[in-house]
């Protein structure tokens, strides 16, 4: 029970917090949120929660084919569990694909505009068609609760061709899934990209999405019904003993619980898919050679052996092995490492192995996480909330609700105060809401986050005398060398700095533009308080133990809010700074310096403008001017809208 | 210190006071979920007028002002005006609400605001004072009585002496970090204990109004505290 309770918990915690993601990435849009680019146009929530997402959720129509087609009826019982869990982890994949695509409204678009050339239009069809089918096969176990007999009969009597529509959709979309990395064989690394990607894919997904019904099938066990699958409780201690521990020598029977053996053959027949998945792998690494890059000893040649160790070696191996074979926990491990296998995998081909050539390094942003494992989270949550109140593992629900207990209001010492906060669902829930999403909000408001603060190199001078100047804030950009010597003469000397140097510090004469201009793209504010209350105690001579206390009516006026609105101009003191060709207008804003970018272009683009009216200077106004590697402009320049 | 002002006035102010507004709102919605769906009763069945009357007849407490709390009553009231009015209408709050959430409220003065603020202080210190100096205050005061008087106290001592450089110890940069940081561990305080009054104060009135009422109160009170299980 407390072991349940805990896990909603933490469950909420991330629901909650992938709540505010989903907001944050509606509102704000997917640059403001998200770490991805025009190299990096796709991360974890294409990769992690849709590819790989899809791809573990093949339980449905597995067991499916398992029971209807193969009429293996012992695997009855996992029938409602694994259409539960198809349903869920579909229905999920979706989530995430609809907050990962650019204009999410538009969803509905591929039912309406096909573009048949597209294997993402078949990924449509299938993945939209089969959710439907799994909806359709969950009915029943919903319906009986409202008992509505007559549509649990109807649903009954179609299921067999549901099941079967169900298993062509999804074997017709998990190899398109593998397909979409085959028109990529120039990105993709050679370690992972093969013409038999579609049937990798496929097997794979086959194999670990069984093994993941194995795994609900033992999480479900440890959270509610631990007889079945563990054996009694007096004998706890024996039956969770690991691997190899626990060797029966004295001939004494290891108790297990009486579902234990229906997962051993259904971890069985997983693994073996997931041998056969090696074998070919191995083949196809001999046949095209590209053992010899696994040999090489780079980091995805590491990256694909952990991969097939954890998806394809360590499940073979507690699974088979004869002393691991019966024990639940070697088996729960087992599923997990073939569970998290094919996620590596699917990481792998669309993401470690595939952006290595985009030449940039993408880490997920704290709201791609969040929105990630926050769709994950919702649907265990709802997984709880069905399995609890449906008939799903079993018909004991309903007298296990019942001794769920009832909890009592209790004394908080604290507050002083008879409260019921942390008894009931509803009242945990709100409480981790209400410290969740306030704390996802502050972490993950896009303001906050600055993605593209970058600091301004200065501008660096070529020799000694600075005759000519490298201005290259952000160091990777398009750089130009500007003639600083040769500007000054052309200008008219010494009394033409100040065309370009318009303010100075304090104390200073033409102070250089990155050190008030400090972000390449962002304006910054250079206004600090600190230093002006100390400063302007100084210079007014104020007294007292702390003179900066008594500065603030020298700026703020009295009575008035004291904000930066209603304090004094900066230009009243810092006139003698400002060296403005004609008097400047006294409500402009010295706090904030525009960004480096649009400095440098407002203080050079109106001066070569005006002289490239006159006829023997034209090329003055191109960008190639002054970044030399830029081609020249074909068009005129005044067709092109300048960035501003 | 700019920066960590900058810090205390951007994203802490944003999430205290985001969890401040989430809790109490969660102690409305479960207050309204407890009276309407668990107990099953409808929004007829609630005395509204009633609780309005009660609400009000407290908001000017002349008339539950018993004999021997006279002056607790009195300080204990007069502090909750300036507790009211300051951390809302006071010029540069107004200012900081429009900015955070557009909000456009009116303003007091300088002068009514400082001697609001003098009152909160005085009446607080008062009310101190009767908690741990008379026997009869302090048998009913907890450890979270002090404790809060002081947080609210905080704020309203520490913005008056950020305002007021002449009587200021302190740097005026570290006072305010003081000002906003104590104010941000109340709003932190304000959902999870009894300050919790401050969207409960009508709550209680619709309880203890409803209880009085029905025939079978006394079942109820246990029922509420104890779980349908128990009885009397």
């Amino acid at each position: 029970m407390r072991r349940t309770r805990a896990l909603k918990d933490l469950l909420w915690v991330f629901a909650l917090a992938g709540l505010v993601a989903g907001v944050f990435r509606l509102w704000f849009g997917l640059g403001a949120t998200t770490n991805l680019s025009d190299a990096v146009p796709w991360g974890l929530w294409k990769i992690f929660n849709m590819v790989a997402g899809v791809a573990i959720s093949t339980s449905g129509f597995m067991v499916g084919f398992l029971v209807y087609v193969l009429k293996l009826e012992r695997f009855r019982p996992l029938m409602k569990p694994a259409i539960l869990v198809a349903f869920l982890g579909y229905g999920c994949s979706c989530l995430a694909l609809l907050f990962d695509i650019g204009l999410p409204f538009r969803f509905w678009h591929p039912f309406l505009m096909w573009n048949e050339h597209s294997f993402l239009f078949e990924v449509f069809w299938c993945v939209s068609l089969y959710f439907t089918i799994t909806a359709i096969e969950l009915g029943p176990t919903l319906f009986e609760k409202l008992r509505a007999e007559r549509v649990v009969a109807f649903l009954h009597r179609i299921a067999f061709g549901v099941v079967v529509v169900g298993i062509s959709l999804s074997s017709l979309h998990h190899s398109s899934l593998g397909s979409l990395f085959l028109v990529t064989p120039q990105r993709l690394h050679p370690l992972w990209y093969s013409s038999l990607l579609p049937l990798f894919f496929i097997i794979s997904a086959a194999g670990a999405g069984l093994m993941f019904m194995v795994l609900i099938k033992i999480v479900y066990a440890r959270l509610y019904d631990r007889e079945s699958v563990f054996g009694p409780k007096s004998e706890e201690a024996i039956a969770i003993v690991p691997m190899g521990g626990g060797s029966n020598g004295n001939g004494k029977e290891r108790p297990t619980g009486r579902d234990l053996p229906m997962l051993v053959s259904l971890a069985s027949i997983a693994t073996s898919i997931l041998g056969a998945f090696g074998v070919i792998q191995v083949a196809r690494l001999l046949v095209d050679g590209s053992w010899r890059v696994l040999a090489a000893g780079t980091w995805e040649s590491w990256l694909f052996g952990l991969e097939m160790a954890l998806l394809v070696g360590l499940p073979l191996f507690l699974v088979w092995n004869p002393q691991t074979r019966r024990s639940p926990t070697a088996l729960g491990l087992a599923a997990i490492s073939a569970c998290s296998g094919l996620f590596l995998n699917r990481m792998d081909v669309g993401i470690f192995g595939y952006f290595r050539s985009a030449g940039e390094v993408y880490f997920p942003s704290l709201a791609e996480w969040a929105l990630s494992a926050g769709v994950i989270a919702a649907a265990g949550l709802t997984f709880l909330v069905i399995v609890e109140n449906f008939s799903v593992f079993d018909e004991e629900w309903k007298t296990r609700r019942a001794d769920m207990g009832i909890f009592k209001a209790k004394f908080d010492s604290f507050s002083l105060v008879w409260n019921t906060a942390l008894s009931s669902g509803l009242e945990r829930a709100t409480v981790i809401a209400v410290i969740m999403i306030p704390l996802a909000w502050s972490l993950m408001y896009p303001s906050y986050a600055r993605i593209d603060a970058l600091e301004v190199e200065p501008a660096l001078g070529l020799d000694v005398t600075r005759t000519v100047l490298c201005i290259n804030g952000n160091t990777t950009g398009v750089k130009t060398d500007f003639p600083h010597a040769d500007h000054r003469e052309r200008l008219g000397g010494d009394t033409s700095c100040r065309q370009c140097h318009h303010m100075s510090l304090p104390g200073d004469e033409t102070t250089a533009c990155f050190r008030c201009h400090r972000q390449m793209v962002q304006s910054t504010r250079i206004f600090d308080h600190g230093e002006h209350t100390l400063a302007v105690a100084e210079s007014e001579q104020l007294g007292g133990i702390y003179p900066s206390n008594h500065s603030c009516g020298v700026c703020h006026p009295a009575g008035e809010a004291k904000s930066a609105e209603s304090a004094k101009p900066c230009l009243e003191c810092h006139r003698e700074d400002a060296r403005w060709e004609e008097p400047a207008d006294q409500d402009s804003d010295l706090a904030l310096a525009v960004s480096y970018m649009e400095a440098m272009h407002e203080n050079c683009i109106p001066c070569h403008r005006d002289e490239a009216e006159k006829p023997d200077q034209k090329a003055l106004d191109d960008c190639s001017t002054c970044h030399r590697s830029l081609k020249q402009r074909e068009v005129p320049i005044e067709t092109v809208t300048m960035r501003r | 210190m700019e920066a960590w002002l900058d810090f205390a006035k951007g994203p802490l102010f944003a999430f205290t006071f985001g969890i401040m507004i989430a809790g109490l709102f969660r102690l409305v919605f479960l207050q309204v979920y407890h009276l309407l769906v668990k107990k099953g009763r409808r929004l007829k069945d609630v005395p509204w007028m009633a609780m309005v009357r009660e609400s009000l007849s407290w908001v000017i407490p002349v008339r539950h002002i018993e004999p021997g709390t006279k002056i607790f009553s009195i300080a204990s009231f007069l502090m909750h005006i300036g507790v009211i009015v300051v951390p809302l209408f006071l010029l540069d709050h107004v200012v900081r609400w429009e900015r955070f959430l557009g909000l456009d409220l009116p303003a007091v003065s300088k002068g009514t605001a400082d001697i609001l603020t003098l009152l909160t202080i005085a009446c607080s210190l008062l009310l101190l004072a009767y908690r741990t100096f008379r026997a009869r205050h302090r048998t009913v005061s907890g450890p979270v009585d002090y404790i809060l008087l002081v947080l609210v106290l905080l704020p309203f001592v520490s913005g008056y002496l950020a305002m007021h450089p002449a009587l200021n110890p302190l740097p005026w940069d570290v006072m305010m970090l003081t000002h906003i940081l104590s104010a941000e561990v109340l709003f932190l305080m304000i959902p999870a204990t009894k300050l919790a009054h401050v969207v409960l104060f009508f709550f209680d009135r619709i309880s203890a109004v409803h209880w009085q009422l029905r025939p079978g109160a006394g079942d109820r009170v246990a029922e509420a505290l104890y779980g349908e299980e128990v009885r009397i």
